[in-house]
């Protein structure tokens, strides 16, 4: 599902990000990206989500080699994966279900497709009841179930997660992880970039561990 | 195609929506859109008026020949009905000409003072076949070689001379019509700009989720053209008025004149021209203001 093949990144101000690093995820599988701050592991996902090119070196994900996918072909590749920031990047003034349903609405779908896929979602991540509601109006652990609700509404075969328990406490965290796992066990390949190093011991899922730029384990 | 007007629907009902939320932003534009259409659609629509008055006071290029004292004036008719590229004979005996002088130069009972000697020669208004201004020259020529015509005069030189200022005018409009539209295109670029800078984290996050450019563009698309429309709708407004306000006037100035004329606003036809192009040019100021700002986008 994810393939990086020798990749480095230098960013313009000179500073090298990732240097020679490599890994792959398979269909299906879960992993942890972790390392210390600054040891490359958003750059990684940027990369995934062709916020970013790489400097050298090859992307694949879910089989489109990134450095020949055309600017046209961006937003419908970017459809076949589901997104969750530390940040949630909610829109704070459109109500929960207009945000939940954005990359419906985007993918041109209308009407009660969009009611029902939208619902269903939130109630998954149990905030079924709320979409009426706007998200600076909920808690920090709702606002990010949210932002996984709008990941996954319309069902993407890839999720990446940038340090989606940040600014969560432990309990709240183990039920957003635990809503990761359940959907992994639904199919769903699933990448999470944390340090969160509780939250890896208590899943034994699969680590691929960044120091400096560079890879110290893909295990 | 369903789907597809749903979605149009959809935004448009949501650009409304955000005119709504922010109505004295949204008003200000408007007005100013206005005002910046009003000056070429008022000189134009002022230009037509003076136009459809002029084409009623003389016939275009027609000759007037002044009989000689005394000459019985239908032998001097007949004769003028003999030469070719004679389309019609209007004559104007002294008395009626006394009459339409008293009536037009406002002089009235001064102008009784001449009813037992009438100054005022017959008059012949001849009008050519062709308004050509060499064919006209031709005919005055040769009225001017028929016995019992004293003098002939040409009415072509004040109407080439009006019709140059007519065409003076419509360049003016022209140019004020070109300049004040790109003022336009600037205006609502400008709103569009600003506008994109305070939706750049929903920007970011639609092209995130998958959003194309078309889907980004759409709103602010359907803004610029709702402006431009809203804008141009404001500028008939304030015409309307402005000509309600002119007419009485002009009406009390005619009547002095013995006139009958009465100012017209834009037509039906020039009032959904004018919308539809405020609404083009305000389509156009958001289609390239937020171009660029996608172009600007790093990935």
């Amino acid at each position: 599902m994810i393939e990086l093949k020798h990749v480095f990144k230098r960013y313009s101000l000179g500073t090298e990000a990732l240097s020679d690093v490599g890994f792959s995820v398979a269909r299906g599988e879960m992993a942890f990206l972790t390392g210390p701050s600054g040891a490359g592991k958003s750059t990684v996902l940027k990369l995934i989500c062709l916020l970013e090119r790489p400097t050298r070196g090859q992307v694949v994900v879910n089989g489109h080699d990134l450095a020949r996918l055309r600017p046209h072909r961006l937003p419908y590749f970017r459809r076949e994966i589901g997104v969750v920031f530390q940040d949630n990047r909610l829109l704070n003034e459109r109500t929960v279900f207009d945000n939940v349903a954005l990359p419906l609405l985007v993918a041109g779908m209308t009407g009660d497709e969009v009611r029902k896929r939208v619902l269903a979602a939130l109630d998954k991540v149990g905030l079924r009841g709320r979409e009426r509601g706007f998200p600076l109006a909920l808690s920090g652990g709702e606002q990010q179930r949210v932002g996984i609700a709008r990941a996954l509404v319309h069902r993407p075969a890839l999720l990446i997660a940038d340090e989606p328990t940040g600014n969560l406490d432990a309990a709240l965290s183990d039920d957003i992880i635990d809503l990761f796992q359940e959907f992994n066990h639904h199919g769903v390949t699933v990448l999470i970039a944390t340090h969160d190093l509780r939250q890896i011991e208590r899943l034994q899922a699969r680590v691929i561990r960044l120091g400096e730029g560079h890879m110290v384990n893909a295990a | 195609m369903k789907a597809y007007l749903t979605r149009h629907a959809q935004v448009f009902m949501r650009t409304l929506g955000d005119f709504a939320r922010s109505p004295a932003a949204t008003l200000l534009t408007v007005v100013m859109i206005g005002v910046t259409l009003v000056l070429p659609t008022g000189l134009y629509v002022g230009l037509l008026n003076l136009q459809r008055l002029t084409l009623g006071w003389q016939p275009r290029g027609s000759l007037s020949a002044y009989l000689a004292k005394g000459v019985p004036h239908a032998t001097v008719i007949a004769a003028i009905r003999q030469i070719p590229g004679v389309a019609s004979i209007r004559y104007i005996s002294p008395a009626e000409g006394l009459r339409a002088f008293a009536t037009s130069s406002g002089l009235g009972t001064t102008a009784v003072v001449f009813r037992h000697h009438n100054p005022l020669p017959g008059v012949a208004v001849v009008t050519p076949l062709g308004t050509k201004p060499s064919s006209v020259a031709h005919l005055a020529a040769q009225l001017k070689t028929v016995p019992g015509i004293a003098h002939v005069q040409s009415n072509l030189a004040w109407v080439k001379r009006l019709d140059a200022a007519l065409a003076l005018g419509h360049r003016i409009v022209v140019i004020l019509a070109v300049a004040l539209g790109l003022a336009l295109i600037l205006i609502i670029g400008n709103t569009t700009r600003a506008a994109v800078a305070s939706r750049a984290d929903e920007i970011s996050v639609v092209g995130l989720v998958g959003g194309t450019n078309a889907f980004i563009r759409r709103p602010f698309l359907y803004a610029g053209a709702l402006t431009g429309g809203l804008g141009a709708l404001c500028a008939l407004i304030l015409l309307e008025a402005a000509f309600l306000a002119l007419d009485g006037p002009i009406a009390a100035l005619d009547r002095a004149y013995g006139a009958h004329y009465h100012l017209s606003g834009p037509d039906l036809s020039q009032a959904l021209g004018l919308l539809g192009l405020g609404a083009l040019l305000g389509w156009l100021g958001a289609r390239i203001a937020v171009g660029r700002a996608l172009r600007s986008r790093r990935i």
